[in-house]
C-alpha cells in the first residue's frame, strides 16, 4: 500500500514548489534483449504495413457483412467480433499488456497515412540540399504530401475524444446491436481519419480526434510494456535526432513524441519508427509493473477518467442490470420513446461530466481541508487533484474489464457460429453455424466481477497514497488528505459490487 | 524488509477478520419453502425482474411472453425454455442433454446454490436480445456481505497500516 516516505523537509520550498519525487519506478525488462528477433522484427520496414494489411482485410470483410448481411446483431459477424471478441481483447488483454498496440494494428489511417507519405514501406527521406526542390512538403528529413497543416495548438488536447466518445457512447444500444449502425460509426471514423490525414500533419486524428484512441491514452498509463530510450544521456548528447526528424531508415515520429522525454504511454502509438531511426539503437521495448505511469497532466485526461468510469457504471445499469425500461430508453430507434432517450442522455451525461467530477473533486476539497493547518500542505488545488485522479486509471480499467466479462462469456458462443455464417446467409463454412447458444461458467460471473473489483480498489489506493505521499511528503498528513477520495473509490467499488452481487 | 512482511501479514489478518465477519454476519436462511412465481417475458427485460428466494426452497414458474417468442435461461441451473405467446405450455430442455425436449406447463426446480443467477432470452427476439435478463437471488447470497466487507477491509487495512513503516521507523 505504502512506500517509504520521506518526511516534510523544513527546508522545501513553499507552498506549490515542492519537487514532486519521480513516480515512475520500478523494474525493467527490456524485451528486445529477453526475446531473440523481436527487436529485429521492430526495426523491418514492413513491419507495420505486415500487421495492418490483415487487419484492414477483416475490417472491410465486417463492412461489407454490416451491409450485405442479416441485420440480427448476433448472427453478423460485424457485430459479433467488432463489439464482443474485439472489445474483450482490447480492454482485458491488449491494453493491459501491452499498451497501445492496437494502434499499430489499426486499419483506420491505414489510406490517409499512404496518402500523407504515398509510401507503404519505403521512406521518402529528404538530403538537405533537396529540400526546397521537389514535391511535397519537408517536416524534418522526410517528404510529405498533402496539406499538412498544424494542428491548432487551441485543440491539442484530449477534449474532443473526451465529447466524441461519450457522444458515440450515447448510442451504445444502437450501434452495438445493429450491423448497419456499426457500419455508420466504423466507416465514419475510417473517412474523417483518412480526411484528416490529407488536411492535418502525421496522425493528428489518433492524436485529438479518434474516440477509441482517447481512452486507449488514459488506461495505456497502466500497462505492463513501454518504449523507452534506453539511455536518456544518449539522447541528450545526439545531434541526429532521427527519432523526431526522420531519415533514410524510417519516418519521424508520427505522433510528435520524442521519445527521450517519453514519461508516460499515453501518445505513443508503437510505430517503431523510432527504433528504426534512432542512429544510437537507443531505443527499446521494456516489460514494466502495473500502472508504472502515474501522471496526470491536465483536465481533459481527467475527465476522460470520469467519462470512463461513468460510461462503466452506466453500461452496467443498462447492459447488465434486469431493468427493461432503462434498455427501453437507450433503445430509441425501436422504441420511439425519445422522452426516455433524453433523460437517458441527460443522465448520462451529466453524470460523466458534472456529478461525478464534482463529487470527486468534493472529496479532494475535503482532503485539502483536513490538511490545511499542516505547514507546507496548501498545495495548489489542481496538483493534488489530478494526483488523486489518477486512482480511477487502474479502477476505471478493472472495471470496465468487469463489465465487459459477460459479454464474452455470454455471448462467446456467437463467435463460433459467426465463423461459420459471417454474413448470416445460412452458410455453414465449418459446421458450427447451426450450433446452440451456450454461455460458459456465466454463474461464475459475480464471482469474477467482484476479484476484478478488488483488485481495481486495491490498485487505485496503492497508487493514490503513491501521489498523496510524493505531494504531502509526510505519511500521516498523506494518509488524512487522501482519506475522503480513498472512501469515495471504496463508496464506488461497494455500489458496483452490490450491482453486481445483490 | 521484516516491517514489509509484518505489513502484509498485518493486512491479509485485517482482510480476513472482514471477510469472515461478512460470512458469519449473513442472514441466516429461513427453512425451506415452495414459491410460486409468473414470469412475463417482453422485449427487452421479465416481469418480475427479480426474484427472491432463499437456498432449499422449491421454486414453481410459469412462463409467458408478452409479444413474441423468448427464452428462459437460469444460469447455473442447467434449465432453459421456449415461451411462445398465447400459449399455456413452454418447450423445456436442459442445456446438458441436447436433443431432449418436452413441453412443460411449469418449470419447477429446486435452488440449491446460493448467488445471483441470471435469467436470460435464449432466443434471438429483437435487436437488444442479448442484453434481456432478469436475475434470480438465491439467499442468503453471502457474496455480498463478504465482498462489501472486504472493501471496508481494504481501506481499514490500507489507512492504518499504511502508517505501521513510519510508527516503526
Amino acid at each position: 500500500m505504502s512506500e517509504p516516505a520521506p518526511r516534510i523537509d523544513p527546508t522545501s520550498p513553499a507552498d506549490g514548489e515542492t519537487t514532486p519525487a519521480p513516480l515512475t519506478r520500478g523494474r525493467r525488462i527490456d524485451l528486445f534483449r529477453a526475446i531473440p528477433g523481436l527487436g529485429w522484427l521492430a526495426k523491418r520496414r514492413s513491419f507495420q504495413f505486415w500487421v495492418v494489411l490483415p487487419n484492414l482485410f477483416l475490417f472491410l470483410l465486417f463492412l461489407t457483412a454490416g451491409i450485405a448481411g442479416t441485420p440480427v446483431g448476433n448472427r453478423n459477424i460485424i457485430i459479433v467480433f467488432v463489439w464482443i471478441l474485439w472489445w474483450f481483447l482490447l480492454i482485458s488483454l491488449l491494453v493491459p499488456f501491452v499498451s497501445r498496440i492496437w494502434c499499430t494494428v489499426c486499419p483506420f489511417p491505414f489510406f490517409g497515412e499512404w496518402a500523407q507519405r504515398r509510401a507503404l514501406i519505403k521512406v521518402r527521406a529528404v538530403a538537405p540540399k533537396d529540400r526546397k526542390s521537389g514535391p511535397g512538403v519537408v517536416i524534418g528529413r522526410n517528404r510529405y504530401f498533402g496539406l499538412n497543416l498544424k494542428w491548432p495548438k487551441r485543440l491539442s488536447n484530449i477534449w474532443i475524444q473526451n465529447i466524441g466518445f461519450l457522444f458515440l457512447c450515447t448510442f451504445a444500444a444502437l450501434f452495438l446491436t445493429r450491423p448497419i449502425v456499426s457500419v455508420v460509426v466504423l466507416g465514419s471514423l475510417f473517412v474523417i481519419a483518412t480526411t484528416l490525414h490529407l488536411i492535418y500533419r502525421q496522425r493528428a486524428f489518433c492524436s485529438y480526434v479518434c474516440p477509441v484512441s482517447g481512452f486507449l491514452s488514459l488506461y495505456s498509463m497502466s500497462s505492463t510494456v513501454e518504449v523507452r530510450a534506453k539511455d536518456a544521456g544518449v539522447c541528450d548528447k545526439c545531434k541526429d535526432k532521427g527519432c523526431l526528424a526522420g531519415s533514410e531508415k524510417g519516418w519521424g515520429c508520427p505522433w510528435y513524441v520524442y521519445p527521450s522525454k517519453l514519461d508516460r504511454n499515453n501518445y505513443c502509438g508503437l510505430c517503431m519508427e523510432c527504433v528504426k531511426t534512432c542512429p544510437s539503437d537507443n531505443i527499446t521495448v521494456n516489460a514494466r509493473p502495473f500502472c508504472s505511469d502515474r501522471l496526470l497532466k491536465g483536465w481533459d485526461e481527467a475527465w476522460k477518467a470520469f467519462i470512463m468510469l461513468s460510461l462503466a457504471l452506466a453500461y452496467s445499469v443498462t447492459f447488465l442490470g434486469p431493468w427493461g425500461f432503462i434498455k427501453d430508453w437507450a433503445n430509441v430507434a425501436e422504441k420511439q420513446d425519445w422522452a426516455g432517450f433524453a433523460t437517458y442522455t441527460a443522465i448520462l451525461w451529466a453524470t460523466a461530466l458534472v456529478i461525478v467530477p464534482g463529487i470527486y473533486a468534493a472529496a479532494v476539497g475535503l482532503g485539502r481541508f483536513i490538511v490545511r493547518k499542516v505547514p507546507g500542505a496548501a498545495l495548489p488545488f489542481k496538483d493534488v487533484f489530478l494526483g488523486f485522479v489518477y486512482p480511477l486509471v487502474p479502477l476505471g480499467l478493472l472495471t470496465w474489464i468487469a463489465f465487459s466479462l459477460p459479454l464474452i462469456l455470454v455471448n462467446g458462443s456467437y463467435i463460433a457460429m459467426v465463423i461459420s455464417d459471417p454474413f448470416g446467409f445460412g452458410w455453414d463454412l465449418f459446421g458450427t453455424a447451426n450450433m446452440h447458444w451456450t454461455p460458459v461458467v456465466p454463474e461464475w460471473t459475480p464471482y469474477i466481477q467482484v476479484v476484478l473489483l478488488l483488485g481495481g480498489l486495491f490498485f487505485a489506493l496503492r497508487v493514490g497514497f503513491a501521489h498523496a505521499t510524493r505531494l504531502y511528503r509526510e505519511t500521516r498528513v498523506a494518509l488524512r488528505a487522501f482519506l475522503p477520495v480513498g472512501c469515495l473509490l471504496g463508496v464506488f467499488v461497494g455500489s458496483l459490487i452490490f450491482l453486481y452481487a445483490a | 524488509m521484516r516491517v514489509r512482511a509484518t505489513r502484509v501479514l498485518l493486512a491479509v489478518a485485517v482482510l480476513g477478520a472482514f471477510g469472515t465477519a461478512g460470512f458469519v454476519l449473513a442472514p441466516a436462511v429461513e427453512a425451506p419453502k415452495e414459491r410460486s412465481f409468473t414470469v412475463r417475458a417482453h422485449r427487452y427485460g421479465y416481469e418480475p425482474e427479480r426474484m427472491r428466494v432463499n437456498r432449499g426452497d422449491r421454486v414453481r414458474l410459469k412462463l409467458e411472453s408478452k409479444d413474441v417468442v423468448h427464452g428462459f435461461f437460469l444460469e447455473g441451473h442447467d434449465l432453459d425454455a421456449t415461451i411462445v405467446p398465447l400459449r399455456a405450455a413452454v418447450e423445456f430442455r436442459r442445456p446438458s442433454r441436447p436433443g431432449v425436449r418436452e413441453e412443460v406447463a411449469e418449470v419447477n426446480f429446486t435452488a440449491e446454490h446460493e448467488g445471483k443467477f441470471r435469467y436470460r432470452c435464449s432466443q434471438t427476439c429483437g435487436f437488444l436480445h442479448p442484453f434481456m435478463q432478469g436475475e434470480l437471488v438465491v439467499g442468503p447470497n453471502r457474496l455480498l456481505p463478504v465482498a462489501l466487507a472486504l472493501v471496508l477491509g481494504m481501506l481499514v487495512a490500507g489507512f492504518f497500516l499504511a502508517r505501521f513503516p513510519a510508527r516503526r521507523a
